[in-house]
């Protein structure tokens, strides 16, 4: 198991990185059995290498390459973003907040954005992947490796479907029999396998992206939903600050009451939180969909 | 303290010392750096600190072996190892100095 993760975990590192020193590093993890905090220095180790670009091999990775490593990428910081962009969405869902919304222009429009902003960027997400899903079908009819890559992609999401069905189903069932500590753990359980199948999903659909052989029109397409997505999200990040800061400011009877599974964080400290996982989450995307453009201009010339 | 110990136990410190001795793949080098300094380092750890001394021109690869690549130090690499482990020395020879100065006149 540890063996397995730490494998994945590689795949959390550049393509450069991984093209250049890989096959080095997966023979490292098989002299020197992995253990927990293996893991945990590789996914470190990944992300200080996206954070230090300047120390990246360089002439390993083509332009076109360097477009598929940041789509997907972008898609697995949109993963992650959009677990926190729900985690704002129940922290603000109630009656008491709406009410508050009408009251307070600010607080309303923030809330609007947030939602408005969602949306451009889900759809952004589906027409930019809707091209890449077509040239990847044409070429699964003749290649059975590519076939494999896109039904791991579809399990994961299989396999999150059927939890949320489990946990709809005890919700509606045992509710009035279920402590909230039983509740709260059952929720963080679902959001970490939520993460971890929204991750699964991320690295097979760009294992396969990197097997389809896609025009360059098209990976410009899915370049400018990247960038779509992108700035969607700095603006959803922008937009709950001000909601957050609105709301200690407009009511703060609201912004102080207990929130989140176990009820020990306060409706601010939930909404920070959320905050700085959007905010790294859009700081490692716009990362990325810079070094693709800068990519893409390559392209064009070649 | 703190100086010391951080200098020190700098990854890429370690890992230009390990390969002082002559070329040696990643494993070689984390079994290395345990045996004289005590730090295991994780892979992440080893190979962030040898992409960084391979970009600054301090460490080279030769052909793999296997799929094991052995580095090497550059030119640059023994001076800028030799520069940085003198300046280590001068401070803890300084120090031990001091201290056993201060010993006797206690």
């Amino acid at each position: 198991m540890i063996a397995r993760l730490s494998r994945l975990a590689l795949r959390l590192y550049p393509l450069a990185y991984q093209r250049r020193y890989g096959d080095e590093m997966r023979a490292l993890l098989e002299d020197q059995p992995p253990r927990a905090r293996t893991v945990l220095n590789l996914v470190k180790g990944g992300l200080k290498a996206h954070l230090l670009p300047a120390y990246a091999p360089g002439d390993v990775v083509g332009p076109a390459d360097r477009v598929r490593a940041s789509v997907s990428g972008v898609l697995l910081c949109w993963i992650f973003f959009a677990a926190a962009g729900f985690g704002y969405y129940k922290s603000t869902e109630d009656a008491p907040f709406s009410a508050e919304g009408h009251a307070h222009p600010l607080l309303r429009d923030a809330h609007l954005a947030v939602q408005a902003f969602a949306l451009i960027a889900t759809a952004a997400v589906v027409l930019g992947a809707i091209p890449l899903i077509v040239a990847a079908l044409a070429r699964a009819r003749r290649d059975p490796s590519l076939r494999r890559s896109m039904a791991l992609a579809l399990l994961p999401v299989v396999v999150f479907g059927a939890l949320t069905a489990a946990v709809i189903a005890i919700a509606h069932s045992h509710a009035a029999n279920h402590t909230s500590t039983a509740g709260g753990g059952i929720a963080i359980t679902w959001g970490i396998a939520g993460l971890a199948c929204g991750t699964a999903c991320v690295l097979s659909c760009r294992a396969a992206l990197f097997a389809t052989p896609v025009a360059p029109d098209r990976l410009r397409v899915s370049l400018v939903a990247g960038t779509t997505v992108t700035l969607a999200m700095l603006a959803i990040a922008a937009a709950t600050a001000l909601y957050a800061i609105a709301l200690s400011v407009d009511a703060s009877h609201l912004a102080g009451a207990p929130n989140g599974p176990f009820q020990v964080l306060s409706v601010t400290s939930s909404l920070i939180l959320q905050l700085i996982v959007m905010m790294i989450a859009g700081a490692l995307a716009f990362l990325a969909t810079t070094r693709a453009w800068r990519a893409e201009s390559q392209l064009a010339t070649n | 303290m703190r100086y010391i110990s951080e200098r020190s136990n700098d990854p890429g410190l370690l890992v230009l010392t390990s390969l002082a001795d002559g070329p040696k793949h990643g494993y070689a080098i984390t079994v290395d750096i345990e045996e004289f300094a005590g730090v295991r380092l994780g892979p992440g750890t080893l190979y962030g600190a040898l992409s960084r001394l391979e970009s600054k021109g301090l460490i080279e690869a030769l052909p793999a072996e296997d799929r094991r690549r052995p580095y090497r130090m550059t030119p640059d690499g023994v001076a800028a190892l030799e520069a940085e482990l003198r300046q280590l020395q001068s401070v803890t020879t300084r120090g031990l100095e001091r201290l056993s100065v201060a010993a006797v006149a206690r």
